[in-house]
C-alpha cells in the first residue's frame, strides 16, 4: 500500500486560557478523520497539525475545535474578481475555491465583482486561491494586504487584553468595597467605614455584578466544556466562585438554613476570588502579547515598497509586485526590499537586523544583498534573486514561527500533568469535603476558628459550611493556571532572542537539547579555520626544481574542487607557472588525487595514498614530520611510482575560534575536532586552538561514526559544520549546528542554524538555549511548586494546631501571585544578552601570526 | 456521536446520583436536612465533574464513535 503523504499546517485557535485547553483542542483535532498529529501552543494560540489532505479538511477541523468551545481563527481575503458575467460564474468560482482543502467559506458577489474567502493560509495559500480563479478564466486582484491580517491578529490580542483589563477594574474596585464592607466592624475600620456598608443586602448588590459580569466568562466557558464532557480550569473557578457566592446568598436571605448564619457570608471571597483570577488572566494575556514581539519585530522589518527599474525608468511598486530577475534601485538610507545580487554601484549595508552583525558590510557588484537590511552610504542597483516567501527574512520568520509552535519534551510532560491535574483537584476536593464532614469537623472544630489573615470568626459555621469552605479553597488553591504559559512563553522569548543574534532554533526540542549538550565537535576545515588555505612550503627530492614539483601537483589538482586543490593551483599560478590539464583525474576521498599527464601517473596525497600505491617515502618522511609539527598539511607528490617532493599547505584559524573553544570549556563542555588530517598535524592545530580531544584521519563518510562514538560514551553531542557537506554528521548528532549558512536557510540540515560564519555564535546559541530552559524550569517551579506547597495548606493541615484555615480569596491571591511570577520571570528574558556577546567585539583581534598557519584536510 | 453522549450521560449521572444517595444514607442520623442535602448536592456536582471526562472517552472507545468529517 502506498504510504499516505501527510501535510503540516498551523491553525490559529482562540479562546484557550490554560494547559487543559491545550489538551482539549489537541484531543478534538486528533479526533478528526485524517488528522495524524496535533500539537497546540498556548502562548502562540496555534495548533500545528499533521494531516492527510485526502481525508481531513479544514471545515472538519474547525468544526471539531468550535464544538468544544474554542474558535479557529481564519484569515479572510477580499478579492476583486473581473470577467464574471452571470450567476454560473459565481457558482463556478464558489465550487472551485470551496473545494480547496484550506478554504472554509467563499462568498462571491457578482454585482460587486468581489469574492470574500475565509481560509487557513498554512493549508491553502492565497496565491493558490487566486491561481484557481485565474485558471477558471477570470481576473483576480487582492484587496487586502498581508499586513492587515497581521494587524487583525494583533488587534484581537489587544481586544482580549482590554477586555480583561475592564473586567479587572470592575471586579477589583467593587471587590475592594465589598472587602471593606465585610470587615467594617473590625480593627479601626468602624471609624472610617460607614456601618451600612456591612449590611449583607448591600454586599449582595455589590457582589452580584462582579459574579455575573466579569465572573460570567468562567461559568459560560465551563458550561460549554461540560456539555461536551470536558473539564478545564474555568470549571475550578466557576465552582469556587459559585459555591462562595451561593453560601453568601443563602446566609443573607435564609440565615437559619444552617450554612453558618449571617456572619458567614463570604461575599468578599466571591468578589476577590473573581478579581484575583481575572488578574491572573490579564497577566497571561499580556505575557502572550509580549513574547510574540520578536516575530512582530521581524515582520515589521519587511519593506513595503520597492523601486523597480523598468525600461530605464525607476518606478515605485508594492514589494509584492517584485519578481525574480527584476532590477531594483536602492538609495542611501533605504531598506533593501528583497534578496538579490548587486548589479552596479557600491555601498555599505547594515545587516544587523538579520545576521546580528554589528558592523556594516561593504557591497559591490556581484555581492549578495539581503532583503530588509539597511543601505547606509552609497546607491546601487541589484537583481532580485528571491522574493516573497523565499527571502531570507521570510524564511527566518517561518523558522521562528515553526519553532514556537513546537513543544519541548519538558512541556509535553507539564501539559500532561496539568491536564490530569484538574481531575485530580476535583477528586481531592471531594476527599477533602468528606474528610472534614465526617472526621475533621468533629475532631478539631472550635468556635474560635478563623480564616488566615482575617478577624473573621467561624463560630456559627456548621459541619456542611465548614467542609464546603475547605473543599472550595482546595479547588481554587490547586489550580495550575500558570503552567500553560510557563514553557511556551519562555521558549518564544528564547527563540526570538536567538533570532536577534542570527541564531535560529528549528524547534523547542532543539533548544532543550542544546541546553543539555555536554560535547561539541567542530569540523576543522571551514569551521574552525577560514577554509582558504595557501601553499607555504615546497620540498623537493632528486635535485628537482621546486617549481616542477608544484607544477605537477597543480596539474593533478586542476580539476579538483577541494579547497586544498584550489590552493595548490592558485599557488602555482601566483608563481607564474602554467598549469596544464590532466588527461585523467580521480579523487580518492580522505587520501588525495590520482591524475595522468603526458603519459605520467601523478599522485598527490597523504601517507595512506602513498602506502596504498607502494610509493616509498624514505627521503621525505622527516621533512613531512617537520612541516606537520608546524601545523601544516604535507602533501606528497609522486610520479610513476617515484616520490618527487612535498607541497605544504596551511589554512588559517578564524579569529574567534580560540575564544569560542575556551568559552565552551569554561561552560563545562568537552570540545572535539574532527579532521581528515593525520593525528600529529591535527594535534598541532588542536593545541593552537585549545581543543582537548582530536578525532583525526577521519574519512568524510566516517564523520557520522565518530559522532556515534562520542554518543556511545553517554554524551549529548553537537556537531558544528557546514550544513550541506557535513549533513549526515549533523543529522546524527543530538544537535546539528549549521554554521555560516547565510541567507538560504531552508536548505540547511541541522536543528540550529547560525546565519553568520562566527564560532562565537555557537557559544551564544548555547547560552541562549541554557538561559531559555533555565527560564522554563524557573517558570514551572513557580507554577507547580506553588501548588505543591499550597495544597496541604488549603486542605487545612495547619487547622488542628492553629484553628485557622486559608480563605478562598487568599487562595486566589496566591494563585495570581504564581501567574505574576511566571509573567515577570519570562519578561526578564527580554533584557537577556548572551555573555559572549556582552561588549566582546572590541576584545577579539586576529591571532598572533605564529598561530595562524593550519593544515587542511580532505 | 449523540448515542455516545446519551449513554455516557446515563452512566456518569447514575454513578453521581448513587454517590449522593450513599451520602444521604450515611448521614441519616445526627445531621440536619440542610447539611445532608447540601452535602449530597456538592458530592453529586463533584462526582459529575470527575466522571464526565473519564466516562465519555471510555464509552466512545467501546462504541467506536470516532468523529467523522
Amino acid at each position: 500500500m502506498a504510504e499516505k503523504e501527510l501535510k503540516k499546517a498551523s491553525i490559529s485557535v482562540s479562546g484557550m486560557t490554560c494547559a487543559s485547553c491545550v489538551a482539549n483542542v489537541e484531543q478534538a483535532l486528533k479526533g478528526v478523520h485524517g488528522v495524524e498529529k496535533a500539537v497546540v501552543n498556548l502562548a502562540t494560540g496555534k495548533a500545528a497539525v499533521e494531516y492527510d489532505p485526502a481525508r481531513a479538511r479544514l471545515t472538519a477541523m474547525k468544526k471539531a475545535v468550535d464544538e468544544i468551545g474554542y474558535e479557529v481563527v481564519l484569515q479572510s481575503a477580499d478579492l476583486q474578481v473581473t470577467g464574471m458575467t452571470c450567476a454560473s460564474c459565481v457558482a463556478n468560482i464558489e465550487k472551485a475555491v470551496g473545494d480547496l482543502p484550506g478554504v472554509h467559506k467563499v462568498v462571491v458577489n457578482l454585482s460587486a465583482g468581489s469574492a470574500r474567502v475565509e481560509y487557513a493560509p498554512d493549508i491553502t495559500a492565497l496565491t493558490e486561491i487566486k491561481k484557481t480563479i485565474l485558471e477558471l478564466g477570470y481576473g483576480v486582484v487582492e484587496r487586502v494586504e498581508g499586513q492587515q491580517a497581521l494587524d487583525r491578529e494583533r488587534q484581537a490580542r489587544q481586544r482580549e487584553i482590554r477586555r480583561q483589563l475592564i473586567n479587572l477594574i470592575i471586579s477589583a474596585t467593587l471587590g475592594m468595597v465589598v472587602m471593606l464592607g465585610t470587615f467594617q466592624p473590625y480593627w479601626f475600620l468602624p471609624s472610617i467605614i460607614p456601618a451600612w456598608l456591612n449590611n449583607k443586602v448591600i454586599l449582595f448588590f455589590l457582589t452580584t455584578p462582579i459574579v455575573l459580569g466579569p465572573g460570567r466568562q468562567f461559568f459560560i466557558n465551563s458550561w460549554n466544556g461540560l456539555k461536551r464532557g470536558i473539564t478545564d480550569m474555568n470549571l475550578l473557578y466557576a465552582t469556587g466562585i459559585g459555591a462562595a457566592y451561593l453560601i453568601a446568598v443563602i446566609n443573607t436571605f435564609w440565615p437559619e438554613a444552617g450554612f453558618g448564619g449571617r456572619e458567614a457570608t463570604f461575599y468578599e471571597a466571591a468578589a476577590l476570588l473573581t478579581a484575583f483570577i481575572i488578574l491572573g488572566r490579564y497577566l497571561e494575556a499580556i505575557t502572550r502579547g509580549r513574547t510574540s514581539e520578536a516575530i512582530r519585530r521581524l515582520i515589521k522589518l519587511q519593506p513595503k515598497r520597492a523601486r523597480v527599474v523598468r525600461e530605464g525608468q525607476e518606478m515605485e511598486v508594492p514589494v509584492e509586485w517584485v519578481e525574480i530577475g527584476d532590477v531594483l534601485a536602492v538609495r542611501p538610507g533605504e531598506a533593501i526590499p528583497v534578496d538579490g545580487v548587486v548589479a552596479e554601484g557600491y555601498s555599505s549595508v547594515d545587516q544587523s537586523m538579520i545576521t546580528g552583525e554589528s558592523i556594516p558590510v561593504e557591497k559591490k557588484a556581484g555581492d549578495e544583498v539581503i532583503g530588509a537590511t539597511m543601505n547606509k552610504t552609497g546607491a546601487f542597483k541589484f537583481r532580485a534573486t528571491r522574493v516573497g516567501k523565499e527571502t531570507a527574512l521570510a524564511q527566518i520568520i517561518k523558522l521562528v514561527e515553526d519553532a514556537q509552535t513546537t513543544k519541548a519534551p519538558i512541556q509535553r510532560i507539564a501539559d500532561r500533568v496539568a491536564g490530569q491535574f484538574i481531575l485530580g483537584v476535583h477528586a481531592l476536593a471531594l476527599v477533602t469535603f468528606l474528610f472534614w464532614f465526617f472526621i475533621g469537623f468533629a475532631q478539631w472544630f472550635t468556635p474560635e476558628s478563623r480564616l488566615i489573615l482575617t478577624p473573621y470568626l467561624l463560630s456559627e459555621m456548621g459541619v456542611f459550611g465548614f467542609a464546603l469552605l475547605i473543599s472550595v479553597t482546595v479547588l481554587v488553591i490547586s489550580c495550575p493556571c500558570a503552567v500553560g504559559l510557563a514553557t511556551p512563553s519562555a521558549i518564544m522569548a528564547g527563540s526570538g532572542k536567538g533570532a536577534e543574534y542570527g541564531i535560529l532554533f528549528k524547534g523547542a526540542d532543539a533548544m532543550e537539547m542544546t541546553s543539555k549538550l555536554q560535547a561539541v565537535i567542530f569540523d576543522k576545515t571551514g569551521t574552525l579555520t577560514k577554509g582558504q588555505p595557501s601553499v607555504t612550503d615546497v620540498v623537493t627530492l632528486d635535485k628537482l626544481a621546486e617549481s616542477e614539483v608544484l607544477r605537477l601537483a597543480a596539474v593533478a589538482e586542476k580539476n579538483s574542487e577541494h579547497p586544498l586543490g584550489e590552493a595548490i593551483v592558485r599557488g602555482a599560478r601566483e608563481r607564474g607557472l602554467e598549469v596544464a590539464d590532466a588527461e585523467s583525474f580521480n579523487a580518492v576521498p580522505g587520501q588525495g588525487v590520482q591524475a595522468s599527464h603526458n603519459g605520467h601517473a601523478i599522485l598527490l596525497g597523504n601517507r595512506k595514498l602513498m602506502a596504498e600505491q607502494q610509493v616509498s617515502l624514505d627521503g621525505l618522511a622527516p621533512e613531512a614530520e617537520r612541516l606537520e609539527s608546524e601545523g601544516k598539511t604535507a602533501m606528497f607528490v609522486a610520479a610513476d611510482g617515484r616520490p618527487f617532493g612535498i607541497v605544504a599547505v596551511a589554512d588559517t584559524l578564524k579569529e574567534t575560534s580560540a575564544l569560542a573553544v575556551s568559552e565552551l570549556h569554561r561552560m563545562g563542555l568537552q570540545v572535539a575536532m574532527l579532521t581528515g588530517d593525520n593525528r600529529r598535524t591535527a594535534e598541532a592545530i588542536a593545541r593552537q586552538v585549545g581543543i582537548d580531544r582530536v578525532l583525526a584521519e577521519v574519512l568524510p563518510e566516517d564523520k557520522t561514526n565518530e559522532v556515534k562514538k562520542l554518543q556511545a560514551e553517554g554524551l549529548k553531542v553537537a556537531m558544528v559544520g557546514d550544513g550541506i557537506n557535513d549533513a549526515p554528521a549533523l543529522a546524527q548528532a543530538d544537535v546539528g549546528i549549521a554554521i555560516g549558512s547565510g541567507t538560504d536557510i531552508a536548505k540547511e540540515t541541522g536543528q540550529v542554524i547560525l546565519i553568520k560564519d562566527d564560532l562565537l555564535d555557537v557559544v551564544a546559541g548555547l547560552q541562549v538555549a541554557r538561559a531559555t530552559i533555565r527560564k522554563v524550569k524557573e517558570n514551572l517551579f513557580w507554577a507547580f511548586g506553588y501548588n505543591t506547597l499550597a495544597i496541604p495548606l488549603g486542605f487545612g493541615i495547619i487547622y488542628p494546631f492553629t484553628a485557622q484555615v486559608v480563605s478562598p480569596e487568599l487562595a486566589a491571591l496566591l494563585m495570581a501571585t504564581s501567574s505574576l511570577s511566571v509573567t515577570l520571570n519570562t519578561l526578564r528574558m527580554r533584557g537577556f544578552v548572551p555573555t559572549i556577546r556582552r561588549g566582546q567585539r572590541g576584545q577579539i583581534g586576529p591571532l598572533p601570526a605564529g598561530q595562524a598557519a593550519l593544515p587542511v584536510s580532505r | 456521536m449523540k448515542r455516545v453522549g446519551f449513554i455516557s450521560a446515563i452512566i456518569y449521572t447514575g454513578i453521581s446520583v448513587l454517590a449522593a444517595g450513599l451520602f444521604l444514607v450515611a448521614t441519616m442520623n445526627g445531621y440536619s436536612l440542610v447539611e445532608r442535602f447540601g452535602g449530597a448536592g456538592w458530592i453529586f456536582l463533584l462526582a459529575m465533574i470527575i466522571l464526565m471526562p473519564i466516562v465519555t472517552p471510555l464509552v466512545k472507545k467501546r462504541l467506536g464513535g470516532d468523529r467523522q468529517p
